[in-house]
């Protein structure tokens, strides 16, 4: 999903928070869509054969695997590629992965915050300015720029520490985090800012105690959405890490896919573990992350 | 909800505001400051550095040394950095000629009522929770000629060498980035469908038009800033195309699949020409802003200036 | 006053968030730099070596626990592509492993690991325990930088007895046998050669025995010397053109390169019958030791030198493959991380218990004075017949990608890729080389 991130939103029109979004009821249609019906089973097969692949595998021993037929659950299905994965340090890089994601998701989401209520409330050269340098990180993919910034974690002595890892996508996620944020702050009415000030309420004050709750949703769909490309994300740590010890998931997929050779089942449990918190997450937080990952994008 | 009326408002207030007390005069700038000094450190910083260092000559280890043009000589005149651009192209065109009508599809598809589709649309958005790293190495082994898929199913047109085959490889690559990214285009597209009003559909019905004509007559014009949006994301996103390839295929076979920014890494950081990879950096930004701007003019500059001027 | 509480709350929120970020910090700690004083780090590879190094290192740190090592293992594709960038950031591990040549050269300009000549002379039982020439390999401009830590590695070509039996074939001795052999296999059903094409370096194996024995090692030696036009020789034309006459008979397994040799899967297809012969370094003897061990051990698995060319220059006893992998000690470490290293590579690497796992590992141990203990061994046909190999060869050649500049290497590599897909030609594939001379 990285690729994602620093995508320019065709600047859309403030969406709503997936609650209110009616669903449109494409009533009396009695007349079944065979075609579509078919187009959508087809989809479905086509997402679902690589996932029941990669299950049914990673339960294989290793024998079984160069002997049974790949497309067939295993005759006796084994736990020990996932025992084997568990042993190898998988808690510490989900742990990694975990304390790399919370912290550069809140920091990112009060910066934002902040500077999406200043856009959208004040005004002045500066603030038009910062909106548009916002504006201009959303069209640059801003990935071509590791180089420098390699060279820059490394003169700071913070290469192969989580903290490389944070820095950089707390600052890769502001710029579509301000916008989608400002979208939902323009929508909250002037005139409850307005009566808030003639009560004497500071704009520091305006801003936690009337528009973050007004924008909540939007708050925490936007935390989810950075939470996924952060927790995913392949690059950073790929070139800011080195050691075991500052190891996030998706890099330990690709060593465990080294380390275990031949192990290709012990390799897909690796995919399956790392998959699985997010699938947890998926089953009973579906609108939430959903609507988290189209927010700012569908009008 | 439209953002002019959003703007529009605004603007009466701000009219209104001079005349108040000092506090109204909106919040300080220095709200935004943290947000612009992280922004600004770790990517404007880096943006002018990656322009400068394609003036300098690095590997890595030493010392950084100015080194006028030669880097993007080198750059320049290399083959591979054309053949890179060249593959770039190619998985950004068959993947937007992919995916494009297949989100589109099945986003519409998706946001109609019936219970059995929101079933569906359950298991279609799982892609969207692996990494990409999780996606390749799914790949990589389901596509094995010995013991994947064709061999699997018996089916020996699915046993082809599909990562080792410079003539194939490239339509893998872009099967597997639609596998990862359709879901997120088809909850895009159905954000957008299920925003089209009931009532125009019900006018198409009592008017007597089918159900194609009803897609091409109001789906299909409804969802026109939907279909920029989405496209635009899908044009731009393929030059970070990544994580995915590396891990997939790390180029290969030969240059088969070679994309830009993986050719960037590899000059980088394994031949260690930190010069050469940052002139290759540059050309990325500069490609990934030409796209960007000219698909917002595409999309009509009215959308564009109502938006700034809210800002 | 509220207004102070939220601010307050905005404070705690914000330390909060700043604690989550020193913890991260704080949970790893730089790599090369920190750790308790005196603890030195120390990355190795993934497979054959890897318990032998994890036990030497155990050993270790039982004996010594106020001088201990740390010691991590990586992909051999992840380590060459991370130890560099890390050494780059002034962070890598004291213990830097490698393959000299090249990228030993581009450390040493750079200032980024130590001298070792003054160790060597002040402990000359270091230096006379190795083989000479394979020390020679850890000098750069007279003085060593790399010390040898393992075993020697000559390519050596590989077949299934089981698979040659059953048509009734015999071991390649020149390439026109092993021309004659490819449609005897296909035939039979049989990939005549396994290659683990998607890692590339396998294939330069070919290319390096190929010009070798065409041209003798003096063609490599000029290219190495950055020679202008050196990859043009005719023997190298040569050699690349027989490389794509042999893709063009069906030589390679189908598939070849997207099967990858870190995985060992192009091993497994030796041992599994699927391919009857296979051009591999000396340590996949490991790894079919260990993943397949009724095969080795019922004597299924034959081994030849590479074959000789009809009027070729080269001396068919020469060999090419890496004389053995070596420590470099990290300029960037502290003095006590140092003086650990140091004391490690004298006393801990190759004493008895170390040479003995290496041989049971099925290694050759790059050590003088080990013949009884090799003929002792139960892998003692193999281990004799790559240390007769190794030291009877008038000539061993490092592994070009690890001899040439990285930059080099990777062009090479592609290149070398481009040529086993035919998608260039032997001449296309020299003036793009060519181009990269001085690089």
């Amino acid at each position: 999903m990285a690729s994602t991130t620093q995508l320019p939103t065709s600047p859309a029109a403030p969406p709503k928070p997936a609650a209110t979004r009616r669903r449109t009821p494409q009533t009396g249609r009695s007349r079944p869509n065979i075609l579509g019906g078919l187009g959508g089973w087809a989809w479905l097969a086509v997402i679902i054969v690589p996932v029941y692949y990669v299950v049914i595998t990673s339960l294989k021993n290793q024998a079984g695997f160069f002997t049974s037929n790949p497309m067939l659950p295993p005759s006796e299905p084994t736990l020990d590629n996932y025992k084997l994965v568990l042993e190898n340090d998988f808690a510490k890089y989900f742990a990694n992965s975990l304390i790399v994601t919370l912290g550069s998701v809140i920091p990112a989401l009060l910066v934002s915050f902040m500077a999406a209520y200043a856009i959208v409330r004040g005004r002045g050269k500066f603030l038009g300015l910062t909106n548009n340098i916002f504006l201009l990180g959303l069209a640059i993919p801003l990935h071509a720029t590791i180089i420098p910034i390699y060279w820059m974690i490394t003169k700071a002595h913070m290469y192969d520490t989580l903290l490389a890892l944070i820095l950089p996508s707390i600052a890769f996620a502001i710029p579509i985090s301000v916008l989608i944020l400002s979208n939902f702050l323009r929508d909250v009415p002037n005139e409850l800012f307005e009566s808030m000030r003639l009560d004497g309420c500071s704009d520091w004050a305006m801003l936690w105690r009337l528009a973050l709750p007004m924008t909540k949703p939007a708050v925490i769909t936007v935390g989810i959405y950075n939470a996924l490309n952060v927790w995913n994300g392949f690059l950073f740590p790929l070139i800011l890490t080195q050691s075991p010890d500052t190891r996030v998931l998706p890099l330990s997929l690709w060593t465990f896919q080294g380390e275990f050779s031949v192990n290709i089942p012990a390799v897909l449990a690796s995919v399956v573990l790392a998959t699985l918190p997010l699938l947890v997450v998926y089953v009973v937080a579906r609108r939430q992350l959903l609507s988290g990952l189209t927010a700012g994008f569908s009008k | 909800m439209s953002t002019t009326t959003a703007a529009t408002r605004e603007q009466t207030s701000r009219r209104e505001q001079p005349s108040r007390r000092t506090l109204e005069k909106g919040p300080s700038g220095w709200l935004a400051v943290p947000a612009l000094a992280f922004f600004t450190l770790f990517a404007i910083l880096p943006l002018l550095g990656v322009l400068f260092l394609s003036f300098t000559r690095w590997d890595g280890l030493g010392e950084i040394k100015l080194d006028g043009l030669s880097s993007w000589q080198t750059v320049l005149t290399d083959p591979v950095t054309g053949n890179a651009l060249l593959v770039t192209a190619k998985i950004m065109f068959f993947s937007f000629v992919v995916q494009a009508p297949i989100s589109l599809l099945l986003g519409v598809f998706t946001a109609a009522s019936q219970k059995y589709r929101a079933a569906l649309a359950v298991l279609y958005f799982v892609p969207l929770l692996l990494s990409s790293a999780a996606v390749a190495i799914a790949f990589k082994a389901l596509l094995d000629p010995n013991f994947g898929l064709g061999p699997g199913l018996g089916l020996p047109f699915l046993a082809q060498d599909w990562l080792g085959n410079s003539d194939l490889v490239l339509f893998v690559v872009v099967f597997v980035i639609a596998w990862q990214f359709v879901p997120f285009h088809t909850l895009i597209y159905q954000g957008g469908v299920r925003q089209i009003p009931t009532s125009l559909y019900e006018a198409a019905q009592i008017d007597g038009a089918g159900r194609v004509q009803q897609f091409f007559n109001i789906t299909l014009p409804q969802l026109k800033y939907t279909i920029i949006t989405s496209s635009t994301l899908m044009v731009v996103g393929s030059l970070a195309y990544f994580d995915l390839v590396f891990v997939l295929t790390a180029g290969g076979p030969g240059y088969s699949t070679r994309l830009l920014p993986l050719h960037m890494y590899l000059t980088g950081f394994k031949a260690n020409d930190m010069g050469a990879a940052s002139a290759l950096g540059v050309i990325l930004v500069v490609i990934g802003l030409a796209l960007a701007l000219f698909l917002q003019r595409l999309g009509g500059k009215n959308r564009n200036a109502s938006q700034l001027e809210g800002a | 006053m509220n207004n102070l509480k939220l601010r307050t709350a905005g404070m705690a929120v914000s330390a909060a968030v700043l604690s989550i970020s020193l913890a991260a910090c704080g949970s790893s700690g730089p790599a090369g730099t920190g750790a308790s004083a005196g603890s030195a780090t120390m990355w190795g590879l993934t497979g054959g070596d890897q318990p032998v190094f994890q036990a030497s290192v155990d050993s270790w740190n039982k004996s010594h626990p106020d001088s201990s090592i740390k010691l991590d293992f990586f992909a051999n594709d992840a380590y060459k592509t991370k130890v560099r960038t890390a050494v780059g950031a002034g962070q890598g591990p004291t213990l830097v492993y490698g393959w000299g040549g090249g990228v030993l050269k581009s450390y040493v300009d750079a200032g980024q690991v130590d001298d070792l000549t003054g160790f060597l002379k002040e402990n000359p039982d270091v230096q006379s325990r190795y083989l000479p020439s394979i020390l020679e390999s850890g000098v750069i401009d007279g003085k060593t930088y790399a010390l040898p830590n393992n075993k020697v590695q000559p390519v050596v070509l590989y077949y299934n007895k089981e698979v040659f039996d059953k048509i009734g074939a015999e071991a390649p001795k020149t390439w026109d046998d092993l021309m004659a052999l490819v449609p005897k296999f296909k035939a039979a059903g049989v990939a005549p050669f396994s290659l683990g094409g998607q890692s590339k370096w396998p294939d330069l194996m070919w290319l390096e025995y190929l010009v070798d024995r065409i041209g003798g090692p003096e063609v490599f030696a000029k290219i190495a010397a950055n020679k202008p036009d050196a990859w043009s020789d005719p023997a190298v034309i040569e050699a690349l053109t027989k490389i794509q006459e042999l893709v063009d008979a069906g030589g390679f397994i189908n598939g070849f390169s997207s099967i990858a040799a870190d995985s060992n899967a192009d091993q497994a297809l030796l041992y599994t019958g699927k391919a009857a012969m296979i051009l591999q370094g000396s340590w996949i003897y490991q790894g079919m030791k260990k993943d397949a061990a009724d095969f080795v051990k019922s004597g299924k698995l034959g081994y030849t030198p590479f074959p000789t060319i009809d009027g070729g220059k080269g001396n068919p006893a020469n060999v090419v493959g890496n004389p053995s992998n070596f420590w470099s000690v990290s300029s960037k470490a502290t003095e006590e991380q140092k003086k650990t290293a140091l004391s490690y590579v004298k006393d801990g690497m190759f004493n008895d218990d170390n040479v003995k796992a290496l041989i049971d590992s099925g290694a050759v141990p790059v050590v003088t004075g080990i013949e009884d203990k090799l003929a002792a061994s139960p892998d003692k046909d193999f281990l004799t017949y790559v240390y007769g190999m190794a030291k009877d060869a008038p000539d061993f050649t490092l592994s070009w990608d690890q001899a040439l500049s990285p930059a080099q290497g990777d062009a090479m590599l592609a290149n070398l890729d481009q040529i086993f897909l035919k998608k260039i030609t032997p001449e296309q594939f020299a003036s793009a080389m060519n181009a990269t001379i001085g690089k």
